[in-house]
């Protein structure tokens, strides 16, 4: 289990600007929620708590042990997310929940941690500089499997975020050009496919509305259009803490989930962007920088998967709050309100703290 | 530590690829930061001001209209609450099926409301549109118990404009009516959209005093439309009132003598020009459109063959008929043509320049004078005085009169009349004067036109003896008293003219119904042909246009006038036996109320 070494070789900088960045996330839940029926920053704050304790929990845990068994994790993730799917209640229009007597568990998040740990298990062994075809679809079923039950809930937000774990892959194992041009003649069939068989119209509004946001100000472009009234109006110095009109007056949707970025840049200014995007690169570049302290292939793999995972997931978001993408419902990694990505983002960094604190180590 | 290297795999490949990536992650943290830098620092200004519109709410407090009363301080016009529901689109869900519930609600046809709405479709969604008024509070009370369910309805108390006296005066203190888009534009900012104002009469003479200024409160409100706060807050300051000349039992006694037919009635304070009494009929009651919205009531008043909406008194455009004769004899005496005791024979009839030209009275009046001319109101007699002033001299004293020229009252939509002479005609009709015309126009026919209220300034004007008064209605703290004589006609002419006057009522001439014992009574008849003779005969036995307009004009008491009477009623026949007395009876009234 864990010896004295590990104990000391734990990455206490990459658990701190964890918490630094957690922290963040919660004076703004607190600042844009104040006002609202039930404490959240407190309940984010009893789940940063447990989230902490499941970090410590796996780090107990020998990754590699994780990754043998990941086929099973895997399976069983398919299956609660089919029967989601199956016996599910809507909850706010989707079927993205368990609803359990004290909270809600939305399983697509922890699922892409079963991902990672498949996909690195497969690739583990694997040697050549470029991806054959045969595994390269393998590839794409793996992560496609749980992605197409996620859209269907339909969760499309938390869909894309599966999306960088696979090109993360790609980029690792690196691809012949033929297969570039073969996947992204894919896509384009797959998005064609898409746009006109899967997507529901209101989804094909928030993604036309990027276009043009001001042609439909009361419907789809509202949230876009206050969530820049709000980061414009703050300025460089921002409206103080508490005090985002746009925010404290609710013309900001969204708030203390995924437009919480936009709330720091009403009450804080660019000097608030500035500092968040440090704390948050520092973050990323700890994350990044792991991969060189692994000693395996499967530990380089997970470590890249869940910086690319979170450093998507990030920009986004971000790009959300100023118009640059849709309103797709993607959480702000660590900053924005809500259990399931929390913990789920932890577990994502205690997989690379434990690749790093066992680097030296011979099971 | 060195050793490991050669113990483990050698994964630099893709560590390396891991390095390049989070080069990649800070290039586009530093390219996201220039769109920031766009978002907060270059457009800073323009999404400022969209937070600040966001958060502030601009509530205008409408302010209370002055009031309007008489010369005593009886109210003609004031206010009362009244509540109005006003629609702000920028709320609105889903617009269409905004209105369909809101027509629901407020019982209201839905191409009526989406009409309303349209008018203003220009504005800005977030400012109110008015879609009813005038509910009262039984009625408010239905939409305000149900106002949580359409958050796009604001409720605004209003005060409503009433008239408490209903039809009286309607003419004089006007009425309101919605802003047009034209005088909103001209406004610059003062006027809100759904304001009322002042559309004729008092009320829009004197509007600017009336109105007040709004008040306005500036106050933080939420995306639902919650007050959070006030900024500032500045009240309405109310209207002035206005005090009229009007006599109440004056103007109420005029109108009721009108009751019934068509005409006008014009009561001044002959010192002062004060106008104690004006009134039209028929009339109207404004309190029954003052709404944004225009009812039934209203179309049926504008298209009322008899224009109940005309002021007769300043607007109606008659030819003065004998009354003209009084002009006519001062510029004669004046301009020394005839003297007083001239007299001319009158047959009934008489040939001048080859035509025919009757008198009223077809006995005829024997050898008449000046002062039986007026007492007997005689054409034969003003044919030949006229004949010998020719017509430039005759449109000169009617213009001394006061008559082609608007009187100056401080109403709006005054008529000037017309005063004819060769001039006029070479303009207008492009012919020459003919000199039967003049004949015409001597007893006060032909082209001549003269409003009521010219009529009333012209008596009083003679009643001066020379000193013209200007008709008004505002009264003033300190009345301004006539002075010196403005007129260049001499005052023993005006005496001359003024004792045939008094003969006409006071010893059994035209003017005996307006008789007042132990009052003065100057005055004079009129009676004026609608049609010629010969085109009445054509057009046969409907009376009302073989009858003539019947006129009478006169001022009491002789010496030291107070007060000039005006009465004109349409189709009234002869002018001795309507108009007549009627004035007699407003003479009576205002003797028997300024008893000493």
């Amino acid at each position: 289990m864990i010896d004295r070494n590990q104990v000391r070789n734990i990455d206490w900088v990459l658990i701190g600007l964890l918490i630094l960045n957690t922290a963040i996330g919660m004076a703004f839940i607190h600042s844009s929620s104040q006002y609202l029926p039930g404490n959240h920053a407190l309940k984010q704050f009893v789940l940063f708590l447990g989230a902490l304790i499941v970090l410590f929990v796996f780090l107990s845990i020998n990754y590699r042990a994780l990754v043998d068994y990941s086929l099973y994790f895997y399976s069983v993730a398919l299956i609660v997310l089919s029967g989601l799917l199956l016996f599910g209640r809507l909850t706010a229009g989707t079927k993205s929940w368990i609803v359990l007597p004290v909270f809600q568990i939305q399983p697509s998040e922890p699922t892409k941690i079963t991902v990672i740990l498949v996909l690195a298990h497969l690739f583990s062994s694997y040697r050549r500089d470029s991806l054959s075809l045969g595994l390269g679809f393998l590839s794409i079923l793996i992560v496609g499997a749980p992605t197409l039950l996620v859209a269907m809930q339909p969760d499309l937000g938390t869909a894309l975020t599966y999306i960088p774990i696979l090109l993360a892959v790609f980029v690792m194992v690196g691809l012949k050009k033929r297969t570039v041009i073969i996947l992204i003649i894919f896509a384009l069939v797959l998005g064609i496919v898409g746009w006109n068989g899967f997507l529901k119209d209101y989804q094909k509004e928030r993604i036309t509305t990027l276009l043009s946001p001001q042609k439909d100000p009361l419907g789809a472009g509202y949230q876009t259009i206050q969530s820049k009234i709000a980061i414009g109006s703050g300025g460089f110095l921002g409206k103080g803490y508490k005090k985002g009109t746009q925010s404290q007056l609710r013309f900001l949707p969204a708030r203390h989930t995924d437009f919480i970025f936009s709330v720091i840049g009403e009450e804080f200014g660019l000097i608030g962007v500035i500092v968040t995007f440090l704390v948050y690169f520092l973050f990323l570049g700890r994350l990044f920088q792991s991969t060189t302290k692994s000693r395996d292939r499967a530990g380089v793999f997970i470590i890249y998967m869940v910086a690319s995972m979170i450093a998507f997931q990030f920009f986004v978001n971000v790009f959300m709050t100023i118009g640059l993408f849709p309103i797709a419902g993607v959480p702000l990694p660590l900053i924005s309100y809500g259990g399931s990505s929390l913990i789920t983002n932890f577990l994502a960094v205690s997989l690379v703290i434990n690749v790093r604190m066992r680097r030296f180590v011979n099971v | 530590m060195k050793k490991e290297k050669q113990i483990y795999e050698d994964l630099s490949p893709i560590q390396d690829k891991a390095q390049k990536t989070l080069i990649l992650v800070g290039i586009v943290f530093i390219l996201i930061l220039f769109f920031f830098w766009k978002i907060q620092i270059l457009d800073h200004k323009k999404y400022w001001r969209q937070s600040e519109a966001n958060r502030l709410r601009e509530i205008i407090l409408p302010p209370q209209r002055g009031l309007i009363k008489d010369r005593n301080g009886i109210i003609l016009a004031k206010n009362i609450a009244s509540f109005q529901v006003s629609i702000i689109r920028e709320n609105c869900r889903d617009i269409e099926q905004s209105y369909q519930r809101i027509s629901r609600l407020l019982d209201l046809e839905l191409p009526v409301l989406r009409e309303r709405i349209d008018k203003y479709k220009y504005l800005p969604l977030f400012q109110p549109i008015v879609i009813v008024d005038n509910l009262n509070v039984d009625e408010i009370s239905r939409v305000k118990a149900r106002q949580a369910e359409f958050p796009e309805l604001i409720i605004q108390a209003e005060p409503k404009r009433n008239y408490p006296h209903e039809t009286l005066a309607a003419h004089v203190i006007g009425y309101l009516q919605e802003i047009s888009k034209e005088e909103l534009g001209r406004a610059k900012g003062k006027k809100n959209p759904g304001d009322l104002v002042g559309r004729t009469g008092i009320e829009r003479e004197y509007e600017n005093q009336l109105v007040g200024k709004e008040g306005r409160i500036l106050e933080i409100a939420d995306s639902l439309g919650r007050k959070r706060g006030e900024i500032s807050r500045e009240d309405a300051v109310p209207g002035q009132d206005i005090r009229l000349t009007l006599d109440f039992s004056l103007q109420r006694k005029a109108e009721e003598l009108l009751e019934g037919r068509e005409g006008a009635v014009v009561v001044l304070d002959s010192k002062t020009g004060e106008i104690l009494a004006l009134a039209s009929y028929p009339t109207f009651d404004p309190n029954k459109f003052i709404s944004r919205f225009s009812p039934q009531e209203w179309l049926n008043l504008l298209q009322d063959p008899e224009f109940p909406l005309e002021n007769r008194a300043i607007r109606g455009l008659y030819a003065p008929g004998s009354l003209f004769k009084l002009t006519m004899a001062l510029g004669a005496l004046d301009s020394r043509v005839v003297s007083e005791w001239k007299t001319y024979y009158c047959t009934g009839s008489t040939r001048i320049y080859g035509h025919a030209f009757s008198c009223w009275f077809r006995g005829g009046h024997g050898s008449v004078n000046l002062y039986s001319g007026i007492k007997h109101s005689c054409n034969i007699y003003f044919y030949n005085v006229g004949k010998l002033m020719g017509i430039e001299e005759i449109a000169k004293y009617a213009r001394i009169m006061g008559f082609g020229i608007r009187t100056g009252v401080d109403l709006p939509g005054e008529k000037e009349g017309l005063v004819p002479d060769p001039d006029w005609k070479r303009r207008v009709r492009n012919e020459p004067w003919y000199p039967g015309e003049t004949i015409s126009v001597s007893i006060g026919q032909g082209p001549l036109q003269v409003t009521p209220l010219q009529i009333a300034a012209c008596t009083a004007l003679i009643a001066n003896r020379g000193r013209a008064i200007t008709p008004y209605l505002f009264k003033k703290n300190q009345s301004t008293r006539i002075g010196s004589p403005q007129v260049e006609i001499h005052e023993s002419v005006f005496d001359k003219v003024i004792t045939g006057m008094w003969k006409s009522v006071n010893e059994g001439g035209t003017g005996r119904a307006a008789r007042v014992q132990g009052f003065d009574v100057c005055g004079k008849t009129g009676s004026t042909q609608v049609v010629s003779t010969a085109t009445a005969e054509k057009l046969g036995q409907d009376e009302r246009i073989v009858k003539t307009h019947s006129w009478y004009t006169g001022f009491a008491p002789k010496e030291n006038p107070e007060i000039v009477v005006t009465i004109l009623v349409e189709y009234g026949g002869m002018g001795g036996a309507t108009a007549a007395p009627k004035a007699g009876e407003i003479f009576r009234l205002y003797r028997d109320s300024h008893d000493r």
